[in-house]
């Protein structure tokens, strides 16, 4: 008989079926008990038994509408089930009709086969293959192949997709640069060549270039491929676009450095408050002792005249604080298009007559910066402050000479005021040239205010001064806008 | 009177006069030495050792720190190198309104340092100083 054959086939392929001789009466095959766990002889499995016990609650309506149609009109169906073996585990069978196949002395006779899955079906790999592609789409993750032995790149469509390149767009690794902005390209490379030669597999943030000259910032993974005798013979990896979350942390980064350093001069502020006011007040302290232990009234009244002197450099002091707390809390202020020019013309009106008295010269080179966004207030103090120090400090032989320019550096605004003064020793005074109150040259117009003020006007707007000096030389302010 | 010259280094001109009100009224030395800033009195120091004038010395100094041109700081490294060579004992006093406990100690870590006064110094703790000074002579 041919089912015998069948059977036999069956039995060693691991495939189990029933038989369905008549709408009541089945046939368990001896593969498919065995494969649950059952012996052939015990078992006596009705249908109500397996629908009710072995099959998976999940698969169960499924399969009961599958079945009885099956009986009824004969359509077969496939479907892939949980079904319980003996010792109480579901294992998954895809379970499949075939009416073709039946018993030719027995029309009535149907079959029901059951087999393990091992294999996707095609469909099931399609499903993947989409859930793949709408995974690479929603997450902006592009994913590549360089196989060194055949010596080819390969980009999935989400790759060109993001780095806007053409769907037919064949990538090649001697392209690669063209992939980065040329400040990232190095640090590209070199990971890359980590990866290829040394088997480095990395997880980097670095940034791209579309074809059309977006840069926007990646997570990049990648890792070696290895053939049987642990060559490398290519990389493969993935890159996300995270280039809005990297912005944010990047302009989070931004804030936090303003406000540390916002922290940082009111800290300092608080000092210099409870500095420089100490010094009034252990005054005022040390007076009113001095005038109880006097007895004559005149020699208390000749001290009274102290207490005004203290009050004078009190007021003096306080007018100084006052400026500090302008700036902290003007960065508000608008800035608008200023033009150093103008600027400039402003303070050398203002202070026409100092400049002529030194018989100062200033030289001016703006051509290369004309103008900047900024307070126009805080540019005219700090252009008055600069260089009523240079004509303040010159040197005693020399007319002072004051050069100023403005340019553009690392696409930063910079203004550059040099002058031919008697300089400062920097490695003495250097960490305390722009602190309040610090004088360095007796000199009687010698304050310690102005640079203190000039260096909190540019910090407050995240700018920055440096100095550079020699004595008897000169001495050059740098701002950094 | 033991105390013969005693000299304060400080800009800051209100507070000298008070002290030197207090030193003259209370009769507490002869002559007072006045800086305004390290570098005038370190000039003093030095000059009076390369002329061998060790008269001219006091015996107690009070030094500021926040000064303009030469700071406390400096006057005290300076100092430091020169000071064995004076034969007098020579009692220096740090005197600032700095409540800085970083200042505090490292003026006092200084072993030219004899003490750290905070400003405001009183009228009954300048006396004790010049009385020290005097019992210290003495003995």
């Amino acid at each position: 008989m041919a089912l015998k054959t069948v059977n036999r086939v069956l039995d060693d392929i691991d495939v189990g079926y029933w038989e369905l001789k008549s709408n009541d009466d089945l046939y368990w095959s001896k593969a498919f008990l065995s494969s649950l766990g059952y012996s052939h002889k015990k078992a006596n499995v009705s249908l109500n038994f397996f629908i009710d016990n072995l099959i998976h609650k999940g698969d169960c309506s499924l399969f009961k509408n599958n079945f009885f149609a099956f009986l009824k009109n004969g359509t077969d169906f496939r479907q892939s089930m949980l079904i319980k073996s003996k010792k109480g585990k579901y294992k998954e069978f895809v379970c499949t009709t075939n009416s073709r196949v039946f018993d030719k002395k027995n029309e009535k006779s149907k079959f029901i086969f059951f087999y393990k899955r091992k294999f996707k079906t095609n469909k099931e790999l399609k499903k993947d293959k989409f859930y793949y592609k709408e995974t690479a789409e929603m997450a902006q993750t592009g994913s590549w192949f360089i196989d060194f032995v055949k010596q080819k790149s390969y980009w999935d469509q989400q790759t060109r997709r993001i780095l806007e390149y053409p769907e037919d767009y064949i990538p090649s690794l001697k392209d690669s640069t063209k992939y980065y902005p040329a400040d990232h390209s190095k640090f590209a490379r070199h990971t890359f060549l980590e990866c290829a030669f040394k088997g480095k597999s990395f997880n980097v943030e670095i940034k791209m270039l579309t074809k059309n000259g977006r840069e926007f910032w990646v997570k990049a993974l990648g890792k070696p491929v290895f053939n049987d005798k642990k060559e490398i013979i290519g990389v493969r990896g993935v890159f996300q676009d995270i280039d809005a979350a990297k912005s944010k942390e990047l302009s989070l980064q931004r804030t936090s450095n303003i406000i540390a350093s916002q922290n940082k001069r009111l800290f300092n502020f608080a000092h210099i408050v409870s500095h420089n006011l100490r010094s009034h007040s252990s005054n005022l302290t040390l007076i009113t002792e001095l005038i109880n232990s006097f007895d004559s009234v005149e020699e208390k009244l000749d001290l009274l005249g102290n207490i005004g002197d203290i009050a004078k450099s009190l007021n003096e002091t306080i007018e100084h604080l006052n400026e500090v707390v302008t700036i902290q809390t003007s960065t508000s202020k608008s800035k608008t298009l200023v033009s150093f020019e103008s600027i400039l013309n402003q303070v050398t009106t203002s202070i026409s007559q100092i400049i002529a008295k030194e018989n100062t010269t200033i030289n001016t080179d703006f051509s290369n910066l004309k103008e900047i966004d900024y307070i126009p207030a805080y540019l005219e103090s700090i252009m008055l402050n600069l260089i009523t120090n240079a004509i303040k400090y010159k040197h005693p032989e020399r007319n002072p000479v004051i050069s100023m320019r403005s340019f553009k550096e690392n696409s930063k605004p910079v203004l550059e005021i040099s002058d031919n003064g008697i300089g400062i020793d920097l490695e003495k005074f250097g960490s305390k040239i722009f602190g309040m109150y610090k004088t360095f040259h007796y000199n009687k117009d010698a304050v310690g205010i102005g640079l203190f003020i000039t260096k909190n006007q540019v910090e407050s707007l995240n700018g920055q001064i440096s100095v550079e000096s020699e004595v008897n030389k000169g001495t050059t302010f740098k701002i950094v806008f | 009177m033991f105390v013969k010259l005693a000299c304060i280094i400080d800009d800051d001109r209100i507070y000298v006069n008070l002290v030197k009100k207090i030193i003259e009224t209370k009769k507490l030395c002869h002559n007072l030495l006045i800086f305004n800033d390290g570098k005038q009195s370190i000039d003093y120091f030095e000059t009076s050792l390369a002329n061998l004038n060790h008269k001219d010395i006091p015996e107690i100094i009070f030094l500021d720190l926040n000064m303009p041109v030469m700071d406390g700081w400096e006057f005290l490294d300076r100092f430091t190198k020169i000071r064995d060579k004076f034969s007098k004992k020579i009692s220096l006093y740090v005197v600032s309104s700095s409540i800085n406990p970083t200042d505090i100690n490292r003026a006092k870590s200084s072993p030219n340092v004899h003490d750290y006064l905070i400003k405001p110094v009183n009228i009954k703790e300048l006396e004790e100083i010049f009385s020290r000074k005097n019992n210290n002579t003495i003995s």
